[in-house]
């Protein structure tokens, strides 16, 4: 198994998240064990908490990407995909999950045992174009599990109105009837007030912890953006919470006491596009002149707040703008938060990932360039790339790319290497 | 002008920019779009000209400084006819939520080409009292955009509209009829060619030409049965030539799943009480593009599609890096091979197709269709 290069992480929390990630995956397959329905999902939209709140498990399919890149595994699953057919020019969480699934899926040794087969797929419409063939394929795989599809009016961030979120609010209202007949379960309406409000403690944590990057050293890198697993997976339960109620008093103390990533930081650095999953290590390879990554464009993903008196319609909402707050639906909406993300963190220089795998976010970079340029003085470097297939990324052009960028970061600060 | 010629067709296409230029500069506004999935009766209805916009094989220069080199060749080419001014006359871009990079497009090109209208309508994907209920208001608010712009569309003219689009679809398919059954001496890139003028032509002036054209057709039957049939598939084809070199290869384009032909029709109009219900449900009813579809609901539909037009095989011609079909095509190539379908599979890439490749594939396919 080729071994993937993980980042080199400095928290405290790195460590508790690995446990973390090792008590979901075990809770999913415990759960299958005890008979206690299983549902796969797309990530990043309110259905979590509705399968938290029921006493469902959920299983994020997308997410188990990642998981696969890291672990090595994602190789093995393209050649499965490529096998039957699906083309090298596809997305990678695609050409990943769907080679998983028809593949040996959970042969021994298979890291965290593999994800259980579902009792229920979330289908759906809406997001982007792959991650909606993914479910779509999922469903073909597993003919047996019970299967719902659910739509989500694809509209950019800044021209949501109400009746895009009165859809939103009636297709959660379907769902979980669909859930209630299928499983035959019953959503407590207070039992979900108080999913939802961990949810919104988990987002607000989540934005208190990345606003200490505009702490000179930052006290977070992207080379911890693990982290995220929490808000993809365990977003409405008491778990995110505690995990990012530590998480975030690290931070803080790391912040007040001057604590930074590296010895000396020169160069505040932002990186736009998802990262390479198979190689979190070039986060830290900016490290060796003094730059440090200090905030990444996903995170903003998780930027929001939910009404726990509201909670349908919260999220209903959450469902509504996580997708145009990271895709090319809002292209002004993403490059406003860009900018303002590299102007609270004092950001120097911004690296682009030209993703091969995520069209979605990749469209509108160059806009993004020219108004960091225009509006900030912030340069930009264009990194060619994939979030999952490392065969779409040259490490030796990259490295090339980097010092140069770097060299002239330095000099333009007057500074050197 | 001989009514059975595709001439006036051909120079529609080409005189295409000049007229439209000319209408514009009337005070006409012309909005373009990507995809047949816009509700152009809408726009039109509103008192403006809905046109397609094609990439034509324009090669790339300024659009690669915008876009990555892994889009479909179709939008990047779009978008550099643009930067190069070549859709001046264009008053903006009102587009339906159909794919990502459309989406994304759209967008950029708001950013970079002025415009006085810039709109995406989010597209519901499943029939349902909600769904319709969502839709209706979101093309109340797409109406709210065209009179933004000094458009105005009422119920009366909104069924104008749909009359108008409806009777030149029906008129289409019945080319799409004679052709199937060998009485319409036409070749699949001439078919094409009358198809294209009606994407880039205001809908009643081409409605009067297709009429005339259907008309004579009709009235001169002429068997053209030579060549083995196929079913083409896959999204835009805005060159024609690319259908001729298949059927120069041994083939005859029997039928299509493109959305430069039959997607574009079929069916003609929808079901409804009022205008806007109508326009809806012929939106849930469409021949559905790979974008709209699961795979596993499309491909029985494209078996029928093939088989009914009696296809012997399906070439699919791909625009690179198209998401949707790439995503469906070992899904529809098992359901062909089940119903004893071949298929064929080429891609179109941005510096366009190699011609003599282009046949030599074909011809293998064309005799290991005859084995």
């Amino acid at each position: 198994m080729e071994k993937a290069k993980k980042s080199y992480k400095r928290l405290r929390s790195a460590k508790e998240l690995n446990r973390v990630v090792a008590e979901f995956y075990l809770e999913c397959h415990e759960a299958k064990a005890r008979g206690k329905p299983v549902g796969w999902m797309p990530p990043m939209n309110g259905v979590i908490e509705i399968f938290y709140a029921m006493d469902l498990q959920p299983v994020f399919p997308e997410n188990w990407s990642p998981v696969c890149a890291a672990f090595g595994l994602a190789p093995r699953n393209f050649e499965v995909s490529a096998g039957m057919g699906f083309s090298r020019d596809l997305c990678g969480y695609l050409r990943n999950i769907v080679g998983y699934v028809y593949g040996p899926m959970n042969e021994e040794g298979t890291p965290l045992g593999g994800l259980p087969e579902p009792d229920l797929i979330i289908s759906a419409y809406g997001g982007c174009v792959p991650a909606m063939k993914i479910l779509h394929t999922l469903e073909r795989r597993f003919p047996e599990a019970k299967v719902h599809t659910s739509e989500l009016p694809q509209v950019g961030y800044e021209k949501i109105r109400p009746y895009h979120l009165d859809y939103c609010v009636s297709e959660t209202h379907r769902l979980i009837e669909w859930l209630t007949e299928t499983t035959g379960r019953k959503l407590d309406y207070d039992r979900l007030k108080e999913v939802v409000r961990l949810s919104d403690r988990a987002c607000e944590l989540w934005d208190e912890i990345m606003s200490y990057r505009r702490f000179i050293p930052t006290p977070i890198s992207a080379a911890e953006l693990g982290v995220m697993f929490v808000m993809v997976t365990r977003q409405g339960t008491q778990v995110a919470v505690d995990f990012l109620t530590g998480l975030r008093d690290e931070v803080k103390e790391r912040a007040e006491k001057g604590i930074g990533m590296i010895e000396e930081e020169k160069l505040r650095l932002f990186w736009d596009n998802i990262p390479m999953w198979y190689n979190m290590g070039l986060f830290n390879y900016f490290e060796k002149m003094g730059g440090v990554v200090v905030a990444e464009t996903y995170s903003a993903a998780w930027s929001m707040r939910l009404d726990p008196d509201k909670p349908i319609e919260s999220l209903a909402r959450k469902s509504l703008v996580s997708y145009p707050m990271v895709s090319c639906t809002s292209i002004k909406k993403r490059r406003d938060m860009v900018l303002k993300a590299c102007r609270d963190f004092h950001i120097d220089g911004a690296v682009l990932h030209s993703n091969k795998s995520c069209v979605p976010i990749t469209l509108g970079q160059m806009d993004m360039k020219r108004a960091l340029e225009e509006e900030l003085g912030i340069p930009s470097v264009v990194i060619d790339g994939d979030h999952m297939d490392a065969n779409n990324f040259s490490v030796a052009q990259f490295q090339t790319r980097a010092d140069a960028f770097m060299e002239m970061l330095l000099e333009k600060k007057g500074l050197t290497p | 002008m001989t009514a059975f010629s595709i001439q006036p067709f051909i120079e529609a296409v080409h005189d295409s920019r000049e007229r439209l230029a000319a209408l514009a500069s009337r005070g006409r506004k012309v909005l373009g779009y990507f995809c047949t999935y816009t509700p152009i009766e809408f726009i039109h209805a509103a008192g403006f000209v809905p046109v397609r916009i094609l990439g034509g094989g324009t090669p790339i220069e300024q659009a690669a400084s915008l876009t990555p080199t892994f889009i479909c060749p179709y939008l990047r080419q779009a978008l550099e006819r643009a930067l190069r001014g070549e859709y001046g006359f264009l008053s903006g871009v009102v587009q339906g939520y159909t794919c990502d990079v459309a989406c994304g497009l759209i967008n950029i090109w708001e950013l970079n080409v002025p415009g006085d209208l810039y709109h995406t309508v989010p597209l519901p994907y499943q029939d349902s009292p909600d769904a319709r209920k969502y839709f209706r208001q979101a093309l109340r608010e797409l109406g709210e955009r065209l009179a933004d712009i000094g458009g105005r569309v009422t119920d009366a003219s909104l069924a104008a509209s749909l009359d108008l689009y409806g009777n030149i679809r029906r008129r289409s398919l019945d080319l799409y009829r004679l052709r199937s059954q060998g009485r319409l001496a036409l070749s699949a890139a001439e078919l094409l060619s009358v198809v294209q003028a009606g994407l880039v032509t205001p809908p009643e002036d081409y409605l009067p030409m297709l009429e005339a054209f259907v008309e004579a057709a009709e009235a001169r039957p002429q068997a053209s049965e030579r060549g083995v049939p196929v079913l083409v598939s896959g999204s835009v084809i805005d060159q024609p030539w690319v259908l001729e070199v298949i059927e120069a290869s041994g083939a005859r384009v029997v039928g299509d799943d493109l959305c430069t032909g039959l997607r574009a029709f079929s069916p003609p109009t929808g079901r409804g009480g009022d205008p806007t219900d109508r326009l809806m449900d012929r939106h849930f009813r469409r021949f559905p593009c790979p974008a709209r579809m699961k795979a596993q609901e499309r491909a029985p539909l494209l078996v029928d599609l093939a088989k009914g037009s009696r296809a012997e095989g399906v070439i699919f011609l791909i625009q690179k890096f198209c998401t949707p079909h790439l995503a469906d095509l070992p899904v529809v190539m098992e359901a062909l091979e089940a119903a004893g379908v071949r298929g064929l599979t080429v891609e179109m890439e941005e510096t366009g197709l190699n011609e003599g490749q282009l046949r030599t594939r074909v011809e293998s396919f064309l005799e290991m269709l005859g084995d």
